[in-house]
């Protein structure tokens, strides 16, 4: 095999993965992408979602969790800058209930400032991308 | 003659001195440790953030971005990086100095500052100077959001047109000995620090949503990084300058220990050559 991307993902805490792999699929603002190798280089914002990457012709599939960054793809190098960035296994599944329950009950408020209902409309994103992520992989 | 007494509770205080200082020195080498594997885990993100700014000013038009407007600069924001506690050496000194310096050179300029810190607060408050914000405890468990809200705060300000300029000051991490009061400047941004040239061979991207969103949003958290640079680069500082003092201080109270030891049994070498002096001249006199 030798058609593979450079895969790398950081966030400002920490290098989370430096790899070689076949396949990236990411949250696009405007969409979920899939990646191969030789794609037209690509630049766009990411929404909290589940980003996956595939080794091993396909047989080993690694899912995380991001919410917000970029990516960024030239000559078969993929980089992606994200806000957050967790593993499966990393996820609290209890703290994302909670900080989904609280962020729809501040959704519900009526006198909700556009900083504030942005802040919260995040975090409420964030928190369904992590219990979804997990409940598939319960599947 | 001195009280023997007097002696031996002296020694006793400066051994307990002693211990304190150096369990502060253990616990600043540790965190000085975490603080120092901070900066390493950000710098792949900076570096990989300045090459995707790079390839995408190639493409766009950056003299509208309102980040990268250079106005004349009337109205300036400081941003003062400090510690929280204090025993740290010349940490907290040299930036209150530099910040001493600043506040001098814009003398009849409107300066307002962000207090990062506590000590640096309490002497800017001390001495009237308008504070637009302040986070004291801030160094434990400082993450990227926190900078976030900072920059966010900056951003805003720059945007709206009610500064012209910001700085931040803050103790650059040399080495665990070495500290360097750095001044540098964070808003407008400055081009030639990401190096953005215009003639780069540029590769035609597809971008989502389009250029100027995606800009828009890589310089300000690029200048959030920075932020969060500067905290951690002042984190481990405050560490290593700790480090440092506390070492310095165990040194001499065990000095102080040896000589007041030293002391200690010579007074009572004194003590009893006094006492075998006076058996025996009472004993002459009785003979007498």
């Amino acid at each position: 095999m030798a058609d593979l991307l450079q895969l790398s993902i950081v966030t400002p805490e920490r290098q989370i993965v430096a790899d070689e792999v076949e396949q990236v699929n990411v949250p696009g603002i405007e969409g979920d992408l899939g990646v191969l190798y030789d794609h037209a280089p690509i630049l766009t914002l990411l929404r909290a979602g589940t980003l996956s990457y595939e080794k091993n012709s396909g047989e080993e599939v690694v899912e995380l969790v991001v919410s917000g960054g970029y990516f960024e793809v030239t000559s078969n190098r993929v980089i992606v800058l994200a806000e957050t960035a967790e593993f499966l296994d990393e996820i609290d599944h209890q703290r994302a209930e909670e900080a989904k329950a609280k962020a729809e009950k501040m959704l519900g408020q009526s006198d909700l400032d556009d900083d504030a209902f942005e802040k919260a409309q995040k975090k409420l994103f964030r928190a369904l991308a992590r219990l979804e992520t997990v409940q598939q992989q319960k599947k | 003659m001195p009280n023997l007494q007097d002696i031996k509770r002296r020694i006793r205080s400066v051994k307990n001195t002693q211990q304190i200082t150096k369990a502060m020195k253990l616990v600043a080498a540790s965190k000085l440790r975490k603080a120092q594997e901070a900066i390493s885990n950000q710098r792949p993100y900076a570096l990989k953030m300045i090459e995707v700014i790079n390839h995408l000013a190639a493409r766009c038009n950056q003299d509208l971005h309102p980040l990268l407007d250079n106005r004349h600069e009337q109205r300036v924001i400081m941003v003062v990086i400090s510690s929280d506690k204090g025993l740290c050496g010349g940490f907290n000194a040299s930036i209150l100095k530099s910040t001493i310096q600043v506040i001098e050179k814009y003398e009849g300029k409107e300066l307002e500052f962000i207090a990062v810190g506590k000590k640096g607060r309490d002497f800017l408050s001390n001495r009237n100077k308008k504070i637009l914000k302040e986070y004291v405890n801030w160094t434990k468990d400082f993450n990227f959001q926190d900078a976030a809200e900072i920059g966010k705060f900056l951003s805003e300000a720059y945007e709206s047109n009610a500064t012209d300029k910001v700085y931040v000051i803050y103790n650059e991490f040399k080495s665990v000995i070495q500290q360097k009061v750095t001044v540098e400047q964070v808003l407008p941004i400055v081009p030639e620090v990401l190096d953005l040239k215009e003639n780069e061979f540029a590769v035609d991207y597809i971008y989502e949503p389009d250029e100027e969103t995606i800009l828009d949003d890589l310089l300000k958290r690029y200048m959030n990084v920075n932020i969060y640079r500067a905290c951690l680069e002042s984190i481990a500082s405050e560490h290593g300058a700790r480090m440092t003092a506390m070492d310095n201080a165990t040194r001499n109270a065990k000095e102080m220990i040896s000589d007041l030891t030293l002391f200690y049994n010579r007074t009572r070498q004194a003590h009893i050559t006094k006492e075998l002096i006076e058996v025996v001249n009472g004993s002459e006199a009785l003979k007498g």
